[in-house]
């Protein structure tokens, strides 16, 4: 499948990404829906309305061209809100995030698309959403299509999909773009196996020596196999980096877990 | 007086002209209130700026309002509505008009975020402010007694300009256009100011 390439030629070891003393806190409304209605209804009862979270306390941390790295830990520890700050979407509270080349996120899948259109049409919408020009996304549809394996069903509308048929389409857009610093956020496990597996295929090809690769996931296998560096996040705070299967099984060891297919679970 | 105006047909023109309009910043406003929470998917998973949502919201209402003005081009020509030069005044009053109606789309879409009820309140909102505004009547026809709400409605004097320039075909008073230009101006910073101060937020708020 070809590519595009927004990446300019950087050196092996090359800083990527420094994240120094980050820190991120925010406050949050405790009602998933705050409503006027509820705030009139609480003036006086001292009732509180949000909560403030800390998400990521100083965390240190380098990548560099030519590495994959690897971001686990546990539901809440914090993987996915370094990722957005990395990415720029959430601006850290405190410490200082720095990024040299240009960063391309597959933090959830299908944003952008519109289920009352055709699958054809979201490749344009997805595409645009993911940064990519319209004669960019026209160029590389074939490959889209040919990668995505809907045939004919591209032409339907979104909402006659199945959730995989979705999740295929949305992954071969997303895998399109050749970034100098790829986020992977649990962007994998999409579609039936076959598909996860061209997925994991497709994320190996993207591994080089002048690009950085941030892979978040639960699958231990799937981190064993891709990354040459892990970081272990705690309830916001790095716990651990190093060499994936010491950094794995100390993880695991953490959650009294031991080693097995389920724990290990992948595509 | 509802309906006021000097002939039969200079009323119907005075009704579309004004509705037309008013609609075009009711439409902002209505697709504008869940620009930002309904871009919750966006908003999490790309880095862009977050004021390109109700901006959009003002782009699809200017799409809807753009084909009024040939329908009411036409029902002016019926009625025997005179065409002059000082028509052209239509086109500051329509940028005056659009700038309101991103003021409002922007601030009204961060508010949305704090309130997720706002939008169940804006049918009444619209419902009153057209109501308050010079599109059943004319301007001229409001009592004195009833000219305060030509100060506190940011859309009477912009309708009123309106309707002088396009159904009348006369040149708008001055007062009235900067009267509706200070409004647009003053929500609009304020709104901005709201929105750009808070929108590093809405990630973790949505």
């Amino acid at each position: 499948m070809s590519s595009l390439s927004v990446s300019n030629s950087h050196l092996t070891n090359e800083l990527a990404v420094s994240i120094r003393g980050v820190g991120l806190t925010y406050t949050t409304s405790i009602d998933k829906k705050p409503t006027l209605k509820a705030r009139v209804k609480s003036l006086g009862r001292g009732k509180k309305q949000t909560r403030v979270v800390r998400a990521l306390d100083d965390i240190n941390l380098d990548v560099e061209y030519g590495q994959v790295l690897g971001v686990i830990g546990t539901n809440g520890a914090g993987k996915s809100s370094l990722m957005r700050c990395i990415a720029g979407i959430l601006p850290p509270s405190q410490g200082r995030i720095e990024v040299y080349g240009s960063v391309s996120t597959l933090l959830a899948l299908g944003v952008g698309f519109n289920p009352s259109m055709s699958g054809r049409d979201n490749v344009f919408l997805g595409g645009l959403a993911a940064g990519m020009s319209r004669e960019e996304i026209a160029g590389n549809f074939d490959e889209i299509a040919e990668f995505s394996e809907l045939g004919d069903a591209i032409d339907a509308p979104m909402r006659t999909y199945s959730s995989g048929m979705y999740a295929r389409l949305a992954f071969s857009v997303a895998a399109v773009v050749r970034p100098d610093i790829l986020i992977i956020d649990e962007a994998l496990s999409t579609g039936d196996a076959k598909f996860k597996e061209k997925s994991l295929n497709r994320v190996k090809e993207l591994r080089s020596d002048d690009r950085a690769l941030i892979l978040v996931s639960h699958a231990m296998q799937t981190i064993r196999e891709t990354c040459n560096d892990v970081a272990w996040l705690h309830k916001g705070k790095l716990v651990q980096r190093g060499e994936p299967n010491a950094v794995i099984d100390a993880y695991q060891e953490f959650l009294h877990l031991g080693k097995s297919a389920v724990i290990d679970e992948d595509f | 007086m509802i309906i006021g105006g000097a002939t039969d047909s200079a009323r119907y023109a005075h009704l579309t002209a004004s509705l037309f309009l008013f609609y075009l910043v009711a439409n902002s406003l209505t697709g504008g209130v869940k620009s930002v929470t309904a871009g919750q998917r966006l908003i999490l998973n790309t880095a862009f700026p977050r004021i390109m949502l109700p901006i959009s919201a003002v782009v699809i209402a200017i799409f809807k309002f753009l084909p009024t003005l040939v329908v009411f081009v036409v029902i002016k020509a019926i009625v025997g509505s005179p065409f002059t030069i000082q028509m052209l005044w239509a086109i500051p009053v329509l940028l005056i008009t659009i700038f309101l109606s991103l003021a409002v789309a922007i601030t009204i879409s961060c508010i949305n975020v704090y309130f997720r009820d706002i939008a169940s309140f804006l049918p009444y909102l619209t419902r009153t402010l057209l109501y308050l505004s010079p599109i059943l009547y004319e301007a001229s026809a409001l009592k004195p007694s009833l000219r305060a709400i030509e100060i506190v409605n940011p859309l009477f004097p912009i309708l009123d300009s309106w309707s002088r320039a396009v159904v009348q075909g006369k040149a708008p008073e001055l007062s009235s256009m900067l009267q509706g230009l200070g409004w647009a101006t003053g929500i609009f910073f304020i709104g901005t100011y709201f929105f750009l101060s808070r929108e590093r937020e809405f990630a973790v708020r949505l």
